[in-house]
């Protein structure tokens, strides 16, 4: 399939996906019925741990073995999925609602709020992100949220910068021209013009961007920030797991192999790759 | 046409500098701001920093305290270190006694060295890659980068070096594990950044090459008689180019995080490694320093960025 | 080593050469923080730079160092060390009487071990260094062992006492130092001591132990200090390495505050410490079975050590009966309450040691399943000693150590005091209370005799493991793996020394 069908395909029939994006949603469906899934039909506490059975191989019993102290990488995964995606979520959000909204103002009005928010942005872009994050972290310990919301304030530049930019490509465009001499305020055609355009590279920012953030808590994790044992978090896992790589390499692979199905689920979803 | 390109770039530059200072401004008062408002004891910090976990304790907390002055009101402290910054004076670690300057020029070079072999490692292998990819989109080249790019984008930066250490170092013997020193040290920490960057890399590559493949002057190129060759390096490479450097600025960010976790993986002793331990001991002037220096590299690079954008793109010239 | 590739080596070559000065590499997880003794003393002492006055024989007993000989007045107050004449340092000038009181004069003005001794002062008398204190302290000599009371030059020393160059006396001098990771050391030939096998040597700081053990397995390092437990398994397996390990006088413990409404009974303590399982810990966290501490002071302090049974193993249903006697009742959800309250406590620890907050994590699950809620709050190393003193510590989780210097009285004295109006410390106890453990250290402190540390030493540590203000849950192994290209190499349990001068090439 080209890039040219799926842009289409796309704009003609939104609901309606395409078979990459169907074949996205499918793992994606997959990876949450999993992690919902297993707290009702297994009986397994994911901070119960069993000191005479660590990192045992996968069996009948555990299917997805025993993490460093004996506790089910089933319930575990399960348990970090729900936490990390619901995070990572609200990092994208947080990060996608005001990227996208300023975008459109800066690529639309132009002019001074253009300059100024343009600045503000490259303003924000070279603070490194990872100072922030990290006083973030000590100004809040322990808390998942305060690094998320950390982590998405470093992310919501890029939406801003690509959304600013295609914005002012689409405003100038003979449809654009067409439905405001039309008489069509500014929400009907943010909809109808700017939206269907927009959307599919916002997805997949944020598809990365989840990654990212999840990345983000296992690099955080690396240099000791962050840890608040017993949860269960995909990056923290990666972390957790790191010094077992040789001994159990089955165990430190299972977060990262989630992690790349959910990036390349809701790629997949985006439709598109980024600009 | 040309005073007018040169004004453009003239523009551009004296934005820049004034960024740089905002910038500057910025980042001194935000990690004032933030540092002040750290909960716990900055004298305890500052000498377990120092002394280390065997030997902090009450007496050396207040030792540090009476050396340091730390009771001094915020606002002073604020004024005070906006004055010696204007004089380009970033002060003493409070850690190691050694002025921020020294400290930073030491670890900005080992950071910077491996960074730039980093990035030109990622463009060796992204964008001819994704340029490749992008003539032929949905072909097998295509595809099979795609998953390879979503599977580096998952890994974390660690497991890419360790398994990089053990391909190169342990099994095959050719490279040095960690440390630096000798030139074969900068080799596996770049390349475990560059890995990360290339995967970004191919992918923007790959779609401005596919958006300029389906263009129509490229379609015209191909018509008016150029082979596929001809009509790739006149009319492909140099559009394509746009958004790849275009998008370097962006990278940039990512670089400076893995090289938090590269950088203590191999044992580096750069910038990153460095910006860890101050948060953690509290040692404020190297905190501000760093971010600083950090801050204004990174308008340094898309000034860069922007002037090789105006050099590719003569449509920029213009705006 | 597997070096297969031909082309590379010739590049190679250049770093792992097989030439007369080939250089012994360590990599180990301490990073240098400067040439100052005070912050980053142990550093030089270890890779044998710098030396103290007093120094340890292989066995840990105190030795002559750069002082020959030393005496103490009847009174206690006044000790005298006599010079080794010969010595020198790196700069070339003599190891004076002058230059040895400049610089312990200049790490009593720093933080460090010299803070626990009265001394009154330091003075040079003829060839002889008198130290006078204003009360009796008999573990002086030890405290000059260690690495913040280090002899450098008075070159050494800026004019305001901070150290800019490391010019020690030591059989090896810097050659590079670049803060925080690599220094690079050669002998020196005008050593007053045996002259050393190995004529140049590294030192490098990896902070991971996952790259640590790689360094080991490729044959980057020669020597790599401080193993973790996942990958010691495979490094044993390694046929051109040799795993050593040695017991540290070093005690993972948690640090109660005695003071704490759930924890002023010692049957409390005792409760907490009957839910610890210590033998999965040390087996399956560590590791090491042997590392399962029944009582506070391993082995290797002697007089200290009560030789407890390991059979004292976890024991819930006890530990729950002991709680029941102050009152607490388990809910519904299994948790315990006493007068609607719940058995909440938070831990502080913190990952400059990786280990801690993994048994962190053990400890957290072993007491929920008594019925204490134990929230981990993994920060700095300080978060312990400020909350000591600001009182808002419940329950800290560190490994102290007790091999600070040669003798642990040294440690105890910080940690538990002599002054029972003042008693606790910051890595010992909080808010608790004996006359009697105050007085026999106090006793202690002052007498040099042999006979009182025997009688005296088991009874504080017998009162220690019942009142349980510290309770010990692990003690520390060190480990190394060492190429097969070294010979004579020994573990230090007191960590003053890499004794690289007593190792050399294999043949």
């Amino acid at each position: 399939m080209t890039a040219a069908t799926t842009r289409l395909s796309s704009r003609f029939s939104l609901p309606q996906l395409s078979s990459r994006q169907q074949l996205g949603a499918f793992l994606l469906a997959l990876l949450l019925a999993f992690a919902w899934l297993v707290p009702w039909l297994f009986d397994a506490d994911p901070a119960r741990q069993q000191l005479t059975r660590i990192l045992q191989a996968p069996s009948l019993a555990e299917p997805f073995g025993t993490d460093h102290l004996g506790r089910s990488m089933l319930a575990r995964l399960a348990a970090a999925i729900r936490l990390s995606l619901g995070m990572a979520l609200l990092s994208v959000a947080t990060a996608a609602i005001p990227g996208v909204l300023l975008g459109v103002v800066a690529g639309w009005r132009g002019g001074w709020s253009d300059r100024l928010l343009g600045s503000l942005a490259d303003a924000c872009l070279a603070l490194p992100g990872l100072l922030l994050v990290l006083l973030l972290v000590a100004i809040a310990p322990g808390n998942f949220w305060a690094l998320y919301v950390g982590i998405s304030l470093v992310l919501w530049i890029e939406y801003f910068r690509v959304v600013r930019a295609r914005t002012q490509a689409l405003v100038t465009s003979p449809q654009i021209e067409a439905s405001r001499l039309l008489g069509f305020g500014p929400t009907m055609l943010f909809r109808r013009h700017l939206w269907p355009e927009l959307a599919p590279q916002v997805f997949t920012l944020a598809a990365f961007g989840a990654a990212s953030a999840i990345l983000a808590m296992a690099a955080l994790g690396f240099v000791s920030v962050g840890l608040r044992p017993p949860t269960a978090e995909l990056g923290l896992m990666m972390i957790e797991l790191l010094p077992y790589y040789h001994e159990a390499p089955w165990a430190m692979a299972q977060p990262i192999i989630v992690l790349f199905v959910v990036v390349m689920s809701l790629n997949l979803l985006a439709g598109k790759d980024p600009r | 046409m040309t005073s007018r390109w040169t004004q453009g770039l003239g523009r551009l530059l004296l934005s820049r500098l004034f960024q740089a200072g905002l910038v500057a401004w910025l980042v001194g008062t935000l990690t004032f701001i933030l540092t002040r408002s750290l909960p716990g004891d900055m004298a305890y910090r500052i000498a377990a920093g120092r002394y280390g976990y065997d030997m902090v304790d009450g007496a050396a907390a207040e030792a540090v305290r009476a050396e340091l002055a730390l009771d001094q009101p915020a606002a002073g402290a604020y004024f005070s270190w906006l004055w010696d910054l204007l004089q380009l004076d970033l002060g003493r670690s409070l850690v190691s006694g050694n002025p921020v300057i020294q400290e930073l020029s030491h670890q900005l070079g080992h950071s910077l060295s491996l960074a730039i072999i980093a990035v030109l490692l990622s463009l060796l292998i992204g964008p001819p890659l994704g340029l490749v990819a992008g003539l032929k989109p949905g072909g097998m080249l295509d595809r099979s980068s795609e998953v390879a790019a979503n599977v580096l984008r998952a890994l974390p930066p660690f497991a890419v070096g360790l398994l990089l250490i053990m391909l190169f170092a342990v099994t095959l013997g050719w490279l040095p594990v960690a440390g630096h020193g000798s030139a074969l040290h900068n080799v596996l920490p770049a390349l475990t950044l560059a890995l990360g960057l290339a995967a970004v890399s191919s992918r923007v590559a790959r779609n401005a090459m596919a958006d300029v493949s389906h263009s129509a002057y490229y379609a015209f190129s191909r018509t008016k008689g150029l082979n596929e060759r001809q009509s790739f390096m006149r009319h492909g490479l140099r559009n394509a180019a746009v958004p790849v450097v275009a998008y370097l600025g962006v990278q940039f960010v990512y670089l400076i995080e893995g090289v938090v976790v590269v950088e203590t993986l191999f044992a580096w002793p750069g910038i990153g490694h460095a910006l860890v331990h101050a948060i953690v001991a509290r040692d404020v002037p190297m905190i501000q320093g760093t971010a600083l220096v950090m801050g204004l590299l990174f308008v340094m690079l898309n000034t860069a960025v922007d002037i090789a954008c105006h050099f590719l793109d003569p449509r920029r010239r213009h705006a | 080593m597997k070096r297969s590739s031909a082309a590379w080596l010739a590049i190679l070559a250049s770093f792992n050469t097989w030439a007369a000065d080939r250089s012994l590499d360590i990599a180990a997880p301490w990073e240098i923080k400067s040439a100052d003794p005070s912050t980053s003393g142990y550093v030089f002492s270890r890779m044998r730079v710098a030396e103290n006055l007093v120094t340890t024989d292989n066995q840990g007993q105190l030795a002559p160092g750069l002082a020959s000989a030393w005496e103490v007045s009847d009174d206690g107050l006044e000790w005298r060390f006599t010079l080794r004449e010969n010595a020198h340092f790196h700069d070339g000038t003599a190891v004076s009487a002058d230059a040895v009181v400049n610089s312990l004069e200049a790490s009593i003005a720093k933080p460090g071990m010299l803070d626990t001794a009265p001394i009154a002062s330091v003075e040079a008398v003829g060839d002889d260094v008198v130290i006078k204190l204003e009360s009796a302290f008999a573990p002086l000599p030890a405290l000059l062992a260690h690495s913040t009371t280090l002899i450098l030059a008075e070159a050494a020393y800026a004019e305001n006492g901070d150290v800019t160059q490391m010019i020690g006396s030591g059989p090896y001098q810097v050659d590079e130092l670049s803060p925080p990771q690599r220094m690079t050391v050669t002998r020196f030939d005008d050593y007053w001591g045996a002259a050393p096998a190995i004529a140049a040597a590294s030192y490098l700081a990896v902070s991971r132990g996952e790259t640590r053990a790689l360094m080991a397995e490729s044959g980057d390092a020669d020597i790599v200090f401080t193993l973790d437990p996942a990958s010691q398994a495979r490094l044993s397996r390694n046929a051109s390495l040799s795993l050593h390990s040695e017991p540290l006088p070093r005690t993972i413990m948690l640090k109660l505050n005695a003071s704490h409404p759930f924890l002023d009974d010692k049957r409390a303590r005792q409760a907490l410490s009957m839910a610890i399982d210590r033998a999965g810990i040390a087996a399956g966290l560590l590791r090491a079975p042997e590392a399962a501490a029944t009582e506070l002071f391993p082995e290797s302090l002697g007089a200290w050590h009560l030789g407890v049974a390991p059979s004292s193993g976890q024991d819930i249903e006890k530990a729950q009966a002991l709680l029941a006697e102050l009152g607490w009742e388990p809910n519904e959800e299994g948790l315990l309450e006493r007068d609607g309250q719940p058995f909440k406590l938070t831990l502080r620890t913190y990952a400059d040691r990786p280990e801690l907050p993994l048994v962190a994590t053990a400890l957290q699950s072993q007491w929920r399943e008594l019925g204490v809620d134990l929230e981990v709050a993994v920060g700095n190393a300080s978060a312990i000693p400020s909350g000591h003193h600001d009182d808002s510590l419940e329950v800290g989780l560190s490994g102290r150590n007790y091999g600070l210097v040669p003798n642990p009285l040294v440690s105890l004295l910080d940690d538990i005091g002599s002054d029972p109006d003042n008693m606790g410390g910051d890595w010992g106890t909080m808010n608790w209370r004996d006359d009697e453990v105050a007085e026999w250290l106090d006793t202690l402190r002052q007498s040099t005799e042999e006979q009182a540390l025997n009688d005296l030493a088991p009874l504080v540590a017998e009162r220690l493991h019942q009142e349980m203000p510290l309770i010990p849950v692990a003690w520390y192994q060190q480990t190394a793996a060492v190429s097969d290209e070294v010979e004579g190499f020994s573990i230090d349990p007191l960590e003053r020394s890499y004794r690289i001068d007593q190792m050399e090439w294999a043949e």
